[in-house]
């Protein structure tokens, strides 16, 4: 049970936001942890096992996409998909393993999620 | 003028007592004397000396006065010299006297009174003095008049060329702002004639909307002397009008006085064009980094709800009405959210090309148009046989194809049939390998007239629709891929169709987008 149930942290400044984006992954059968920056977050992957992180590109402090290079400098297998709100695909985002416009809506954002972690565990194998 | 010049007297006696008797006589006029014993002496003399009077004894052997006077006459230089006769008086003599009708002839009787000789030479020697003076003068004048046309046909043929070869159209006008002259390129470009334009002719070729401007500008400096500049369109032979810089100058004369006016016409169209072009391109562009804002900050609060009505989808709290109310809700948001995907996604572009597909790029288009088709009754035939993938900028490319696309639907208010052919393929002329995208339509076409026109800035065949920039911002585009954009209108007696074609190389080395954020027409 525990097994089947992959942690998903996601991160963002805004609070609404990242309440229901936890909701929606919460709902499609993930267990979710939430950062609302960079920093936490990267604290967090330290103390926690996590399958997958989903962050927001565009945080006061550490954006997403540094966010994404750090954590692939750390943990080079710990996959990462990056959202935003301007649709633009940042410099360096390439780190991350996908990158998603918000508007995309929440059904989107659980296939890409889905499809991620697939290729993460036939990699893991 | 100087004061006393010796002339030559030339006294001619067979009888030497005779000559010192002159001499004593007209020694105190300070001349030059000359004695000759005979008719050959005097000849002798008069070919090596001027000689403005010669005094002569009629009867001498030999050859007598009047045989020596005839002799004189002969010549061509002494036509005109003054011959002062000594004789006797003879009534045959008188009546031979008045023969000489030419020249200037005297005649004194012995016995000779000094005074009388002495006043007769001294007023034929000032007459002679005179004379030469005059024709001096007249020579040198003639030098001078011959010199002064001669610079200035110098000076003319100078400024001919000039006012030719420069590149601006260029006039003048008399101090009365009459127009007398204009050089080789004012015909050249307006196709008129002198006669046409003099008289205010030229205000015919005036934008009419400048006319009363430019003349009042004209009027205001002309009669104040003041340098004239002004910024109108003047009409070319080929009836387009085009704009030019104009400016005229006054050029006066030694004491101040206004003589001609100068002026030119420097034609500014294309630096105006560029100038409006940047203008427009940095508007759109700004208008493109506002879009990115407003799309940021529509699109945060949007993922908010659509993930709020996400999650109360199937809420077991909600009856079968709010279900349904927030199944409409999302339905809405959805159409919203597309919305902002497909016009505010002007978002700025990462700086490095990436892999495009073209098959992408054209359906995100034809979803875009696909209202306009149907409003238009226009049937589409796509023809994917690729996908059509090179190296750029999606938002560019998109708005190449917005723009060949649109620009076909606008040419088919009827209805028509709009084909899209994507392949692969490699430029003929570089062999390098690439993707071409064909668009055909059965609209109005292009006429020969338009077709040398069509990617120039600010031409638009639709009136107030159009900005006439999207097929030269689209070639812009084409060209920094390296690619090309073609065009063919072919009349058929069924209609028309034009192809637009459009090829782009699979890699090109391309920079960063310069017109970013360029809004959707």
């Amino acid at each position: 049970m525990v097994k089947s149930r992959p942690v998903i942290l996601c991160v963002d400044d805004e609070e609404n936001s990242l309440l229901l984006r936890k909701l929606v992954l919460q709902k499609a059968g993930y267990e979710v942890l939430t950062a609302t920056s960079g920093k936490e977050a990267l604290q967090l992957t330290d103390s926690r096992t996590v399958d997958l992180i989903v962050s927001d590109h565009l945080m006061p402090g550490m954006n997403g996409t540094e966010l994404a290079q750090l954590i692939k400098a750390h943990f080079p297998r710990l996959p990462i998909v990056l959202i935003s709100g301007i649709n633009e695909i940042p410099v360096g985002a390439h780190v991350a393993d996908a990158f998603l416009s918000k508007i995309e809506g929440p059904a989107a954002l659980c296939k890409e999620i889905a499809s991620v972690l697939t290729s993460a565990g036939a990699c893991a194998t | 003028m100087i004061a006393h010049e010796a002339v030559g007297i030339l006294m001619v006696d067979d009888q030497p007592g005779k000559l010192l008797s002159y001499e004593a006589i007209l020694e105190p006029l300070g001349e030059k004397l000359l004695k000759a014993n005979s008719g050959r002496e005097a000849l002798e003399h008069l070919l090596h000396n001027e000689v403005a009077v010669v005094l002569m004894d009629v009867s001498m052997p030999e050859m007598d006065g009047f045989q020596l006077a005839d002799m004189i006459r002969e010549h061509p230089r002494f036509q005109r010299t003054a011959i002062i006769f000594i004789s006797a008086v003879h009534l045959t003599d008188v009546d031979r006297l008045k023969g000489y009708e030419r020249g200037a002839v005297d005649y004194i009787s012995v016995p000779v009174i000094p005074e009388l000789l002495r006043a007769k030479v001294s007023v034929f020697a000032e007459l002679y003095r005179k004379t030469q003076q005059l024709e001096r003068l007249n020579r040198e004048l003639e030098r001078r008049v011959a010199e002064r046309t001669e610079e200035l046909r110098e000076s003319e043929s100078q400024f001919r060329s000039l006012a030719n070869s420069i590149p601006q159209l260029a006039w003048m006008a008399n101090a009365e702002a009459a127009m007398l002259w204009f050089n080789q390129r004012w015909y050249d470009y307006t196709g008129t004639t002198l006669e046409e334009v003099q008289g205010g002719g030229w205000k015919l070729l005036l934008h009419p909307e400048y006319v009363s401007r430019v003349v009042a500008g004209l009027d205001r400096c002309w009669a104040a002397g003041d340098a004239w500049e002004d910024t109108f369109p003047l009409r070319g032979q080929d009836g387009t009008y085009r704009w030019f810089l104009s400016r005229a100058l006054p050029i006066r004369d030694a004491s101040g006085h206004i003589v001609r006016w100068f002026g030119t016409n420097t034609d500014i169209t294309e630096r105006k064009q560029a100038e409006e072009a940047l203008v427009k391109s940095e508007r759109l562009a700004a208008m493109g980094r506002l879009a990115g804002i407003i799309a940021h900050e529509i699109n945060n609060p949007l993922e908010a709800i659509a993930n709020a009505f996400y999650l109360l989808r199937d809420h077991p709290s909600l009856d079968e009405e709010a279900r349904y109310y927030s199944r409409l809700a999302e339905e809405e948001l959805s159409r919203v959210a597309h919305i902002t995907k497909q016009t505010l996604s002007f978002y700025r572009e990462s700086r490095h090309a990436v892999p495009v597909s073209l098959s992408e790029i054209l359906d995100n288009v034809i979803e875009l148009q696909s209202r306009r088709f149907e409003m238009n009754r226009i049937t589409l035939e796509k023809q994917f046989k690729t996908r059509g993938t090179v190296q750029g900028f999606p938002v560019e490319l998109k708005q190449v194809f917005l723009n060949i696309i649109g620009n076909a639907v606008q040419a088919m208010p009827e209805g028509g049939r709009l084909r899209i052919a994507l392949i692969e393929c490699s430029d003929p002329r570089t062999r390098r390998k690439g993707v071409r995208v064909s668009v055909f339509d059965t609209g109005v076409g292009i006429s020969r007239e338009h077709s040398k026109k069509i990617f120039e800035p600010f031409f638009s065949t639709k009136e107030t629709k159009g900005t006439g920039l999207g097929l030269w911002i689209s070639k812009g585009i084409i060209q920094k891929y390296q690619g090309t954009i073609r065009f063919r209108s072919v009349r058929f007696a069924k209609g028309n169709v034009t192809c637009f074609s459009i090829f782009i190389p699979a890699a090109a080395a391309i920079e960063s987008p310069e017109l970013a954020g360029v809004l959707v027409a």
